[in-house]
Parts: structure tokens; sequence; C-alpha cells
């Protein structure tokens, strides 16, 4: 049997470890994990409270029923994932939580204290994200061998358009409205580079201006589900990258629309 | 040759950066990402533009996918990140973006047309572009993908 060595440690019950456990995987969903992390994470730490669990992984929702060994003890509860939106930061440190419980470091009352304390963990400055995005899109507008000014353009409309996402997710507004929006806006200010004639490659500035919208992640995570046998989590982790990108595209081709561009 | 394998190079690091940050990474993760980038994304630059050997753009990307999940995994464990932290952003540089552009310039162009000849063109550019894109992106992220699922036991316990 595997228990807590640190003293005055007391044995959790079912309940205390199965509301524990679903509050860590919805977390762990919410930030963008795939669903063998959070299989792997959940069965060390189960494993180290002396449990026998189960565990069902919907897109939007986690069950787990906990019980002892001779079912004396159990619990079963459904959790909401929680929309903290992607964060390896999170991811990363929910992780090193679990191996600290697995490996007999910490006990139950100070994994719970590390927990909240993990969810209190604040995102990357805003301004900082919205310099570093606008920059790593210009850098891949150079890729798609862009010119100097197709570069300086694609950082401008970066620069407006993730802004504008920034505000508007503040304002809690729907999702795929603000990439339709943020893609609308940004491709309007690339535009420019066609109309104006600067630089002799502005549909390559035009192109790149609404890459940094790509959901790359949920599209990556959903391969990897796949490869996993998640099959539900894997579809509709693609079908809602697809959406997104299909906001995208709209907002991009109406930009290009208004503008009255030749798109090829 | 090595000057513009080394700005592709630069590039690719300064994009990963970039996109890293919109997913929150820990703060020890951005030098790793650059790198695996870096080097990701010069070898996929090296297979399409050595003058010997004509690669596909989806062989040499798929290629280059596989060598970032390598890296990914032996950083992990030194990164103290899973790896998935590492190799999602330095994928980022690799995403074809200028064929699902095209691509939807092609579909938007067919809607335009009504001529036989023309539309067929436009509906060419539309397939053509659109199953590379689609193709590329399967193979950078099966590529990325495997070497985790290969070496389960040091991708899930990076951050031990």
């Amino acid at each position: 049997m595997t228990t807590c060595n640190k003293p005055l440690c007391k044995q959790p019950t079912a309940k205390e470890v199965a509301i524990f456990l679903v509050d860590y995987s919805t977390w762990l969903l919410g930030c963008g994990a795939t669903c063998i992390r959070i299989e792997k994470n959940v069965q060390r730490m189960a494993e180290a409270f002396d449990m026998e669990y189960d565990m069902v992984i919907m897109p939007s929702n986690v069950q787990i029923s906990v019980r002892n060994h001779d079912y004396t003890d159990s619990f079963s509860l459904v959790g909401r994932k929680h929309k903290t939106g992607i964060s390896f930061n999170i991811n990363t440190r929910l992780s090193k939580l679990s191996w600290d419980i697995a490996d007999h470091k910490i006990g139950f009352e100070e994994a719970l204290t590390r927990f909240e304390e993990i969810t209190h963990t604040p995102p990357t400055n805003k301004w900082l994200v919205l310099l570093l995005a606008s920059l790593a899109n210009m850098s891949f507008c150079r890729l798609f061998t862009g010119d100097g000014v197709a570069m300086l353009v694609v950082f401008i409309a970066t620069m407006v358009g993730y802004r504008l996402k920034q505000v508007l997710l503040e304002y809690k507004v729907d999702v795929r409205f603000v990439f339709f929006c943020s893609a609308f806006s940004s491709s309007i200010i690339a535009a420019g580079a066609y109309l104006f004639n600067w630089g002799s490659t502005p549909d390559i500035a035009i192109g790149t201006s609404v890459l940094y919208l790509i959901p790359g992640i949920p599209y990556i995570n959903s391969v990897s589900d796949m490869l996993d046998g998640h099959y539900i989590c894997a579809f509709s982790r693609f079908i809602d990258a697809l959406i997104l990108t299909a906001a995208l595209s709209t907002g991009l081709c109406g930009g290009m629309m208004l503008m009255d561009l030749k798109l090829l | 040759m090595l000057l513009e394998l080394l700005q592709d190079g630069f590039y690719a690091a300064l994009a990963a950066i970039g996109f890293a940050s919109i997913s929150n990474p820990p703060r020890r993760a951005y030098l790793y990402c650059a790198l695996i980038a870096a080097v990701g994304h010069s070898t996929r630059y090296l297979l399409l533009n050595n003058g010997v050997v004509h690669v596909h753009i989806i062989v040499a990307s798929t290629v280059a996918a596989f060598m970032i999940g390598l890296l990914a995994v032996w950083f992990a464990p030194r990164a103290k990140c899973p790896a998935e932290t590492c190799f999602f952003p330095a994928l980022l540089p690799m995403i074809p973006g200028m064929y699902a552009y095209r691509t939807i310039g092609a579909l938007l162009l067919c809607l335009y047309h009504q001529e036989e000849e023309i539309f067929n063109h436009y509906f060419y550019l539309l397939a053509y572009n659109g199953f590379t894109c689609v193709f590329i992106i399967l193979g950078m992220v099966m590529g990325a993908t495997i070497p985790v699922f290969i070496f389960k036991n040091i991708s899930f316990r990076a951050t031990r």
C-alpha cells in the first residue's frame, strides 16, 4: 500500500479524492492538455492516494468514479471544463503537482493548497503577448518570402487585429465573432499594401496578416487524441478549430471583398 | 545557402516565441521552443532547397515535424515541461498559411465565375492548394506526435 510519508498526513476519503481529481482534470482539460496527459496524471495521483478509479473524458466534461479497494467507500462526480484558455504554464505546474503527489513529496492537504495556488496563475502580460505575436506574424511573412514592406504591414495589421481580439474577449464577446472581426480588420489593413502598391509582395502580406488567428493547438491536440483513441474529444477539438478557421476565413474574405481585391 | 538557412532558422525561432506567448508557457520554455523551431524549420528549408534531391513539401514538413517531436521529447525533461509545451509553438511556423489563403481565394473565385473553363481553372487551384494544405498539416502533426507516443516514458515524466 502506498500512503503519504509526511507526518500528520491523513488518508483522504473517496469523496475528497473524487472532488480533487475532477477539479484537477477539468482544469487540465480547460488549459489545453491532451486526453492522454489527463489520464496519466490522474492515474498516478489516484494510485498515490491508494484509490481505484474510472474516468470518462468528454469534450466539455469529465466524470470520475473513485473507490477504495474493498468498495466500502466510493464516490462519483461529473465536472464541467474550466474555460481558462490555453495555458501551458498551468498544464506544466499541474503535471508537476501530480508527480509530487505520486512521489509522496506532499500530502493531500498540501496538494489542495498548491492546486488552489496553481489555478490563480496569472497569464502572460497582455502587452508583451501583443508585441510578441505581432513580431511572430511578421516573421511568418518573411518565411513566406515576403519583403520588408510586407513584413511591416503584417506587423501593424497583426497588432491592430490582435488588440481587437484581446479587447473583445475581455468583453466576453463570442469567440467566433471575435475571430471574424480580428481577421476582417487585419485583412483590411494589409490590403493597403496591395491597393497602394507598397513593396513587391503585397499578396504575401494579405495572406499572412490573419495567420496569427489559426487555432494550431486545437488542431494538434485533435490529432494527438485521435492517435490515442479518444475519438469523441478528437472530433470535438477538430470541429472547434474548424469553426474558428471558417470564422477567420470569412473575416479575411469579407475584408478583401470590401477592398475589392483580386484574390489570386 | 548557409546564410539563408540561418536566416530561416532565426525567423522561425522568432515566430515560435511569439506564438508560444499566446499559449502562456513557462518562461524557461521559450528558449527551447525557439531552438526546436529553428532546427525544425531549417531542416524543412534544407530538404526543399538543397539542389540535389527534390523533396515534396508534404514529405519535407513531415520529416521536419518528426525532428521537432524528437527534439521536444529530448528537451522536455531538461526544460521540466511537458513535451507538447516545447513542440506545439515550434510547429506553428510550418503551418501552410499561404496554401490555406490560396484555397479560400480559389473557393471564392469559383463562386464568382460561371464559365466552365474559368470555373475549372479555379476549381483546380482550390483542390490543389486545399489538398496540399490538409496533407501538410496532417503530416506535420503526426510527424511531431509520433515521437511523443514512442517515448511515452520520457514524454510524460518530464515534469517529475
